[in-house]
């Protein structure tokens, strides 16, 4: 089998509890437990799950933004894995060729002080890549293709003159300047106007196809996954619980969360009876959680088995459809 | 504390075939002009601004007033002197000084044959204004008879070069100190900020007596001292307070993901957007320095040959300093000058303040 | 539902704008709608729509640069505008309440959430609850929205988010308003946590028989919980029917495309319609009807005309000249 764009294996985030001063911590969050999955080129996987499940660290592992407790990021340079969670300074320049980010606040991520051009250059400018003259003309290209035409009216204005939607189109420009194999999106279109949100998820899809891109998309609806992704991952405090082929999951769902998580995504068709939520409370945090099942508090269908073995292994229950349940 | 700063004037226009240094050039001008007009809409910003210019044209009058009208010997602000001879009336009781003098104290100092009645021809060190004559002192003499509004001209130099000094020594200081320790933390913050508490808890004044009874402190020394002092202390723990809110903006993430390291972080990412509020601080500093300078030298602990507070160590130490009313011109000129020259540059910090931090400005 | 005798609510030609430096903002353009005991009103648009500004105006609590210029809110025959302000914190709370956005971080953390909705009763209730009776009441109103009554003697740090806005909402229900407006109160929840709420929130304006108007962005959420639902764009209402109608049979552009461009998990996957450009500035609304630079069907009359909120079927009203050219399948197909 040839190696995948990016193999994720056994990776792991763990936050230390504070107590006290000067103690060592003893007890740890389980942000991100051992999670693994694959994202081959030119595709995209959705990370789906609620507040608090790990999404957005995993998001940042991926860029090292953060560093790994443990595990593996493999991402293959001409069919080589390089280990990303442990890479040399040089291998570092490489990789912030390859991997770039789009965040979920326009207002935020981009330096108030600085102009577009400014802002859509950086990567090249931070890395030499070409000359200034040739630097403007590839940021005007990609102003042009993230629908900032003509580009003169942008260039040199800064983000606070932009709308939202035309910020976010800025973010997308930003990411995709040095030609990148891999983007992570963290819930780009979260913070926008309705009416805007699918001009700047078709963007992404198109350029996502132009540039031969994979996208990790991170976000907490599911329609979104569905409308962006090929396959969605559902995550649940740190482990992911379910993961198949985006159309596959919402129509057959098998995970108890993963139907929980379905019935509760009210539908725009005030015609539609949603199956009822069989789940109460609300997500806690994973401090130094039992080995058993992150779920069973809340599971409506756990059994002995559940309470009797660690926590279930992520298995191919057919057709690429992955689940870690036991009684699937 | 401010927790937005402005956001930067509008930008500008530009084709891709106008160089970038030209259209660089157009955007700063751009952003002076939108930052003067938020600045001069305060009418408190443009009051202080226009006293700071009236004392910048003291300064600059005073040597070419040296140069053109004055003479050396007589207008020099330390080594000059002219005392003008006044008749005085001989009388038992004085009820005006400037015109009586009292005839046991005439007899001591003149002419033990002095009778009442007489008048007496004496040399008057201080004089009041006089605005006539062939040496007119438009401010009159001080006790040793040195031209006062001389010597409130030249002290404006040294006052705005102290100032100035201290002003660029405290925000140099104070961004690299904040935004280091922000933007490192661990070690370099913990080493940084206990020595900017250190600082904060010697009190400066009496340290600075210390320090210029033991050293022979000039002006610019002094600057150097209180930039160093102000610049580690409060002002460094402000700008880091800043710095610590722009660290955590996903746009720094951005910027590391786009493979930019610590400098390139440091100083087009976060020190950008620190500055304005250094720019704040330094006209407060501008405003500690000068009644500093004013209090030090008042207490004769400084090198320097002239300055507001000197004048009025001498008027002190010869004895003028509880009878103010009569001899207002030793005390009023110099001490209205440290007040309005520190006041003016608080006023333009005010202004400033509401340029920066747009909470403040009116809707 | 139905409705017998005089509405509860009735806001008739409300023209509201902002007065700022740059100009006035034209938040609130001639809307009009009227709410009977125990509906349920959606108010759905995009930020900056105007559906805030006019819950803040029901409330009477509007931002000090807001100036009326034409219009009356009447609540059970009574002008709003015309009280003062302490006429008007009389009502509050008590006639009318409200759920913020985000509320649930508006809780004082130095309190127990017991004492707080305790203080809210005291003032607005007369003659003020025994202390048994205040008592018994808030344990049926934690019970009412989900919460064990123990929790009340808690501070509110010891709630989880989805916790404190359902105390919130026991809190705007402690005073037995006849209306309750919720404002987006379930954006920044899960959606476990955001089901479990609406279906509280469902329940209980059932059992109280109070009106709700609901503010939300989300389409979907609004298909939800309300019987009726107006559209808002830029300050005006453009389209206001039964939810199921407009739903089903959108006529003004505007809510066309939002149907048409919100993603779902149900139904075939299918490419969304785009809406193109982006809402227009209320300082300088573009004239005639305030969609038009964004509108698939626009006319010549469309750019200088401003097309009249008019009946198109019995308590179905549509602001555009050219409803009957906007497609009955909602999808790409425009």
């Amino acid at each position: 089998m040839t190696m995948p764009l990016l193999k994720v294996d056994s990776l792991t985030k763990l936050f230390p509890v504070q107590r006290g001063l000067f103690r060592k911590p003893i007890e740890f969050v389980h942000a991100v437990d051992g999670i693994s999955f694959e994202i081959g080129s030119g595709q995209s996987l959705g990370l789906v799950g609620e507040s608090g499940c790990g999404k957005s660290t995993t998001g940042r592992m991926l860029t090292r933004l953060m560093d790994a407790t443990s595990g593996q990021i493999l991402l293959a340079d001409n069919g080589n894995p390089v280990d990303v969670a442990h890479i040399t300074r040089d291998g570092m320049r490489t990789f912030r060729r390859r991997v770039q980010m789009i965040f979920q606040d326009p207002y935020e991520s981009m330096n108030p002080r600085r102009t577009i051009f400014d802002t859509v250059a950086e990567p090249l400018t931070v890395q030499g890549i070409g000359t200034v003259t040739e630097r403007e003309e590839k940021v005007a290209d990609l102003l042009r293709l993230v629908g900032l035409s003509p580009p003169e009216t942008f260039l040199f204005r800064y983000p606070h003159e932009l709308s939202g939607g035309q910020r976010q189109r800025i973010a997308i420009a930003r990411a995709l300047v040095i030609n990148p194999s891999f983007v992570v999106a963290d819930e780009p279109t979260s913070m926008l106007d309705v009416s805007i949100r699918i001009s700047i998820m078709d963007l992404m899809l198109k350029l996502g196809d132009e540039f031969d891109v994979s996208y990790l998309y991170i976000t907490h609806d599911l329609a979104v996954a569905r409308y962006m992704c090929d396959r969605i991952a559902v995550m649940y405090l740190g482990k992911i619980v379910e993961l198949a082929e985006s159309e596959e999951l919402l129509s057959n769902p098998l995970h108890p969360y993963t139907k929980a998580l379905l019935s509760a995504v009210p539908v725009p068709d005030p015609s539609f009876k949603r199956a009822p939520v069989e789940i109460k409370g609300g997500i806690g945090k994973a401090i130094n959680p039992p080995p058993l099942c992150r779920f069973i508090e809340r599971c409506p269908i756990a059994t002995d088995v559940c309470h009797n073995n660690d926590h279930p292994p992520l298995e191919d229950k057919g057709g690429g459809h992955y689940v870690a349940c036991y009684l699937v | 504390m401010t927790d937005t700063l402005a956001p930067p004037s509008p930008g500008v226009e530009a084709t891709l075939a106008d160089p970038l240094w030209r259209v660089r050039l157009r955007l700063m001008r751009r952003s002076l002009k939108l930052n003067w007009k938020l600045f001069s809409a305060n009418r408190i910003g443009l009051i202080g601004l226009s006293i700071i210019a009236i004392f910048a044209a003291m300064a600059i009058a005073h040597p070419i007033l040296m140069a053109t009208q004055w003479s050396a010997q007589i207008y020099h602000p330390v080594t000059g002197y002219d005392a003008p001879a006044v008749e005085k009336l001989v009388v038992e009781d004085v009820t005006d000084p400037l015109t009586e003098i009292d005839i046991s104290t005439a007899r001591i100092q003149l002419n033990p044959f002095i009778d009442l009645g007489d008048t007496v021809s004496i040399r008057s060190q201080p004089a009041p204004p006089t605005f006539t004559g062939p040496t007119p002192h438009y401010l009159g003499t001080d006790p040793l008879g040195r031209d006062v509004l001389s010597q409130l001209l030249y002290s404006t130099r040294a006052a705005f070069s102290l100032g100035v000094i201290a002003a660029v020594v405290t925000v140099f200081i104070a961004t690299a100190v904040g935004s280091a320790s922000a933007y490192f933390g661990g070690w370099i913050d913990t080493l940084l900020m206990r020595f900017a508490d250190l600082i904060l808890l010697v009190p400066l004044l009496p340290v600075l007596i210390v320090v210029s009874a033991l050293f022979n402190i000039s002006l610019p020394l002094l600057g150097l001292v209180i930039g160093i002092l102000s610049g580690f202390g409060g002002t460094a723990i402000i700008l880091k307070s800043q710095a610590l809110q722009v660290k955590v903006k996903p746009f720094i993430d951005a910027a590391r993901i786009a493979g930019g390291g610590h400098v390139h972080l440091i100083f087009r990412h976060i020190i950008p957007n620190v500055l304005p509020l250094s720019f704040l601080y330094m006209m407060f500093t501008v405003t500690d320095a000068i009644s500093l300078e004013a209090t030090l030298s008042f207490l004769g602990l400084l090198s320097i040959p002239m300055s507001w507070g000197i004048m009025i160590n001498v008027a002190s130490t010869q004895g003028y300093l509880l009878s103010g009313t009569d001899y207002w011109w030793l005390l009023i000129p110099a001490g209205l000058a440290v007040s309005m020259l520190a006041a003016s540059f608080f006023l333009v910090g005010r202004a400033l303040d509401e340029v920066v931090n747009p909470r403040l400005r009116h809707r | 539902m139905t409705s017998n005798g005089k509405p509860l609510l009735e806001v008739d030609g409300l023209v509201m704008r902002y007065q700022t430096k740059r100009g006035q903002v034209s938040a609130i353009e001639d809307v009009t709608f009227t709410l009977h005991h125990g509906e349920s009103l959606g108010l759905v648009g995009e930020s900056g729509c105007g559906k805030t500004s006019v819950a803040m105006s029901l409330m009477g609590l509007a931002a000090d640069n807001a100036r009326y210029m034409s219009g009356e809110i009447r609540l059970e025959g009574e002008n709003l505008l015309a009280l003062n302000e302490d006429e008007m914190r009389r009502r509050r709370w008590k006639s009318i309440s409200m759920v913020f956005q985000g509320a649930m971080n508006s809780w004082n953390p130095v309190y127990r959430v017991g004492d707080q909705i305790r203080e809210a009763m005291d003032l607005h209730i007369q003659p003020k609850l025994s202390e048994a009776a205040a008592k018994s009441r808030m344990a049926r109103l934690f019970e009412m929205v989900g919460l064990n009554p123990s929790m009340l003697v808690r501070f509110p740090h010891e709630f989880s988010g989805g916790m404190r806005q359902r105390a919130v909402i026991a809190m705007a229900l402690s005073c037995d308003p006849k209306l309750i407006i919720a404002d987006e109160p379930t954006t920044a929840l899960d959606v476990i946590v955001q089901d479990q709420i609406l279906k509280e929130l469902k329940k209980i304006q059932d059992q109280l028989g109070m009106a709700l108007i609901y503010i939300s962005h989300d389409i979907a959420v609004i298909a939800e919980v309300t019987d009726t639902i107006g559209v808002m764009y830029a300050g005006k209402l453009v389209e206001y029917g039964s939810t199921l109608e407009v739903f089903h049979r959108p006529r003004h552009p505007y809510a066309y495309l939002l149907l048409s461009s919100t993603p779902s998990i149900t139904g075939p996957r299918r490419k969304l319609a785009p809406l193109e450009g982006e809402p227009p500035n209320l300082l300088d609304p573009p004239p005639g009807c305030r969609f038009h630079p964004r509108c698939p069907f626009v006319t010549d009359q469309c750019r200088t005309e401003d097309p009249p909120f008019v009946d198109i079927a019995p308590g179905h009203k549509v602001a555009c000249w050219n409803w009957q050219q906007v497609p009955v399948t909602i999808g790409a197909s425009a």
